[in-house]
């Protein structure tokens, strides 16, 4: 794998604004170690990257994130963050995961509707079912999120003697595949159905939804995959773009441009 | 309990079926009162630009669907495990508010095939009697094709469907369906445009002899002006049509063409945020007395009498009605005796993706029915003998979307994450699709619905319980058109064909399949076993009528919608006799 010179990493060791640097500083501590440091260095490859490509992930036009966590805790935060940034490392593709906006996505979501359980049916007793009966604990989706951080941490710790956000990407890589595969005990906590039925479906909306939820920022996602997002209204475009590239994709519009 | 003065039809649900028969009855000038639970969408962000294209707050989040703290389903896959209340569904996403499940509705829009109404007659004629197994309650539904024909006629002119006819008074037609039940003409509007994803599927079908046809849709190809003078806007193709609300009014739905119409009819009432606990039942006199409900706004129960009471809910709201209100004996698979909660039938579905690097699929332009459809292994359209199943399933080539967060397709292998995952998404997104099987579900004597003995709902009535899971022959048949499908996809010339997996045993609440659940309510010419009879009236209470998908004895291997709309159709007008001469229709 080659870097690609075009698209240098997105990495803290480039410009940090001010306030984010302070945020991270406080964090670091708080116990935790200012993340990114290994992640946010790319090890992306050699990719094709058309003109979308450089100017989602430019360095002057970097998105701007809403800083600041409405549910984290600090050290849950260097947690969510070291996983979005080794999920989603920065490479020709979009900038590291903090700064495609998906903590601050994640985090929004726990301390909204969806983190407090609402439309979820929460009324005992609280059997345990099979996997087939869905998500049956009596936590808020919030609480076990947290939850399954505390769990991974100490399940990080046993194996490596550090946590999470301070091992290396290979053993954090390595840590994250054994932990989805289920090869990751802990007494209490179902690590593999935390990570794939919670953390991950937060992880993809994240990175797809609307950026009005706070990821996906810069629609770089979208700008990724060519999906050309509002206003939809293709009765033309259905018989003039079949079967052929559609312009729009390039340019990708969000509810916040029409709004 | 406030004792409201009474009323002359009252309906329980304010969705597809309560509109089309309150059409019927008010056209006759009949009072009509519908009760529904949920409000109104019309004016909400559901329904306007940008807030519609919202993927996550209506599609990822359910912003349409029932609100499961309140009330959802327990499931046991046998009658020996404990069910357990599903906390947040996904396999099936009935509606809350005016319009119910048809504001977050596809589109699609069948007439089923013309055997489906007496469909053990025949199998039994075809196959001879000990072809169904004993385990199998398929029976007769006591109506036919021919009667639900004119009704067909008025609700696809009502709904100003678009797509090709395939047999017009026993004609066949070039470009339709071959296997479709005789029409009296042809569609109100020529079909939607066919999409790159459709096309592929197309060619590949007709390279190996098939005839695809595009799929029947209550989706406007063009603007559209009904018999009742009501509108329908042109298809934008935006992708946001099935569990959204169509703010260009091109998806025919009942808030664009029928409850506008209604509020402006006298005699005519809909009363929102009413929650209805019960139907209040004579069991001497043998009829319904009216209906009790929870005034939402309020909080006050309130006892609304009529003199005919309809069940125009969701499927699993009709069953659990009659078994809270005590109307009917519940159904029991063990003494094989009762009828309410019998044959709960679903959908066999399974899909299969392809990669396609040369062909632009564009997967975003779409509409909820922008597919190609082929019915050569679909139900009873092939010869079944010693198959050793019965049933079969359409299989289609189409995308209703490209919504982000959950129309990606990736081959099998790609990592879950990191750069090679967002290579994959790169470079796929835009050039795959799938094909999909929608396969029938024939009725299993311990497939059925039943009240839940531990778990209550935010009323504390109790939860209706599922017992349900795959039975060999639907596994069976899954098995057989799947690899069908699969020789399709093979055809199609893709650079990956992804694994062709049929349907698998335990059903799994956690998986999108379909919102077409039937059954619990049947319909039957005897009452020993079915609730209601061909006219839809309940055996124990002629003034009570159950309309819907819950009526039907099994599942075909189409979506629901059309018979239960000429039903609903032919209810309207049979509760219009039954008002000026009240007996056993």
């Amino acid at each position: 794998m080659q870097q690609d010179s075009k698209n240098p990493p997105q990495g803290d060791e480039q410009e940090v604004p001010a306030r984010r640097l302070f945020l991270k500083q406080a964090a670091g501590i708080a116990g935790a170690m200012p993340i990114g440091l290994q992640f946010g260095v790319a090890g992306g490859g050699a990719i094709l990257a058309g003109p979308a490509l450089a100017q989602a992930t430019g360095g002057a036009s970097a998105p701007e994130v809403a800083a600041g966590y409405a549910s984290l805790s600090a050290d849950e935060a260097a947690f969510v963050e070291a996983l979005v940034n080794l999920m989603c490392p920065a490479d020709s593709y979009t900038p590291n995961g903090v700064d495609a906006g998906l903590a601050v996505y994640i985090d929004r979501q726990l301390a909204g509707a969806f983190g407090k359980g609402a439309k979820r049916y929460m009324r005992g007793p609280w059997l345990r079912g099979k996997p087939q009966h869905g998500y049956q604990l009596p936590l808020i989706p919030e609480q076990f999120f947290k939850a399954g951080v505390e769990a991974a941490e100490q399940a990080c710790t046993a194996k490596f003697g550090k946590g999470f956000e301070q091992i290396t990407a290979a053993q954090a890589e390595a840590f994250l595949r054994d932990l989805a595969e289920g090869k990751v005990a802990h007494d209490q906590i179902d690590l593999a159905a935390w990570f794939n039925d919670l953390v991950y479906p937060l992880f993809n909306q994240a990175c797809f939804a609307d950026p009005i939820y706070g990821g996906n920022a810069g629609k770089v996602f979208w700008k990724m995959i060519g999906y050309p997002g509002l206003p939809a209204t293709h009765t033309i475009n259905m018989i003039q773009y079949r079967g052929k590239p559609f312009p729009g994709a390039n340019d990708p519009k969000s509810i916040t441009d029409f709004s | 309990m406030k004792k409201l003065p009474k009323r002359a039809v009252v309906f329980v649900g304010g969705g597809l079926t309560a509109g089309l028969a309150a059409r019927q009855l008010t056209e006759k000038g009949i009072d009509t009162l519908i009760l529904e639970r949920g409000g109104d969408h019309e004016r909400g962000a559901e329904a306007r630009l940008p807030t519609q294209r919202d993927e996550l707050r209506w599609d990822t989040y359910q912003g349409l669907v029932q609100d499961w703290a309140v009330q959802t389903y327990t499931l046991r896959h046998a009658s020996k495990e404990q069910a357990l209340p599903v906390r947040w569904m996904e396999a099936f996403l009935p509606g809350e508010g005016l319009g119910g499940a048809a504001n977050h509705w596809n589109g699609h829009t069948w007439r089923w095939a013309e055997y489906d109404p007496q469909l053990r007659t025949r199998f039994e004629s075809r196959y001879g009697k000990r072809a169904i197994s004993a385990d199998m309650p398929i029976q007769d539904w006591g109506t036919s094709y021919k009667e639900m024909e004119p009704y067909h006629d008025l609700f696809e002119k009502l709904f100003g469907l678009a797509g090709k006819a395939g047999n017009i008074n026993g004609q066949l037609q070039a470009g339709g369906n071959p296997f479709e039940a005789p029409r009296r003409g042809e569609y109100p509007q020529k079909p939607l445009e066919i999409s790159e994803s459709g096309l592929v599927f197309k060619q590949a079908v007709e390279k190996m002899g098939y005839k695809p046809f595009p799929t029947p849709a209550a989706n406007s190809s063009a603007p559209y002006t009904n018999p009742d003078g009501q509108k329908l806007g042109q298809c934008q193709y935006c992708g946001h049509c099935e569990r959204f609300i169509c703010e260009a009014r091109a998806k025919a739905s009942p808030e664009v063409l029928l409850y506008p119409m209604l509020r402006q009819r006298k005699g005519f009432e809909v009363r929102l945020k009413a929650h209805v606990l019960k139907v209040i039942y004579d069991a001497k006199a043998r009829r319904a007395t009216g209906v009790q409900y929870v005034d939402l706004n309020t909080g006050e129960e309130i006892e609304q009498p009529a003199d005919v009471v309809v069940l125009s809910a969701f499927t699993m709201a009709n069953t659990r009605l009659l078994l809270t209100s005590g109307i009917g004996k519940p159904y029991d698979p063990v003494r094989n005796t009762g009828v309410v909660g019998k044959n709960f039938c679903y959908q066999t579905n399974s899909s299969i993706n392809l990669f396609m690097s040369e062909r632009w699929i564009n997967p975003f332009m779409a509409t909820g029915s922008t597919q190609y459809y082929m019915d050569e292994f679909n139900n009873d359209n092939f010869d079944h003998g010693g198959l050793g199943f019965l049933g079969g399933g359409g299989i289609s080539g189409g995308l209703f979307h490209g919504r982000p967060v959950s129309a990606r397709r990736l081959p099998p292998g790609t990592p879950r994450w990191g750069t090679e995952w967002k290579k994959a998404n790169a470079q796929w997104y835009l050039h795959s699709l799938n094909f999909g099987i929608q396969g029938s579900c024939y009725p299993h004597r311990d497939n059925y619905l039943s009240l839940d003995p531990t778990y209550t709902d935010a009323f504390g009535q109790p939860l209706l319980r599922m017992t349900f899971d795959w039975r060999e022959n639907e596994l069976a048949m899954s098995r057989y058109v799947t690899a069908k499908m699969a020789e399709i996809a093979k055809a199609a010339g893709a650079d990956i064909v992804g694994p062709a997996v049929p349907r698998q045993a335990p059903f799994d609440t956690r998986q999108y399949q379909s919102t077409h659940i039937t059954g619990g309510t049947i319909m039957g010419n005897d009452p020993r076993d079915s609730v209601v009879s061909p006219h839809l009236q309940h055996w124990d209470a002629h003034n009570l009528f159950v309309v819907g998908a819950s009526v039907y004895p099994h599942n075909s291997g189409y979506n629901p919608t059309g018979p239960l709309s000429a039903l609903a159709l032919r209810m309207g007008d049979d509760i219009a006799r039954y008002a000026a001469s009240p007996r056993l229709l």
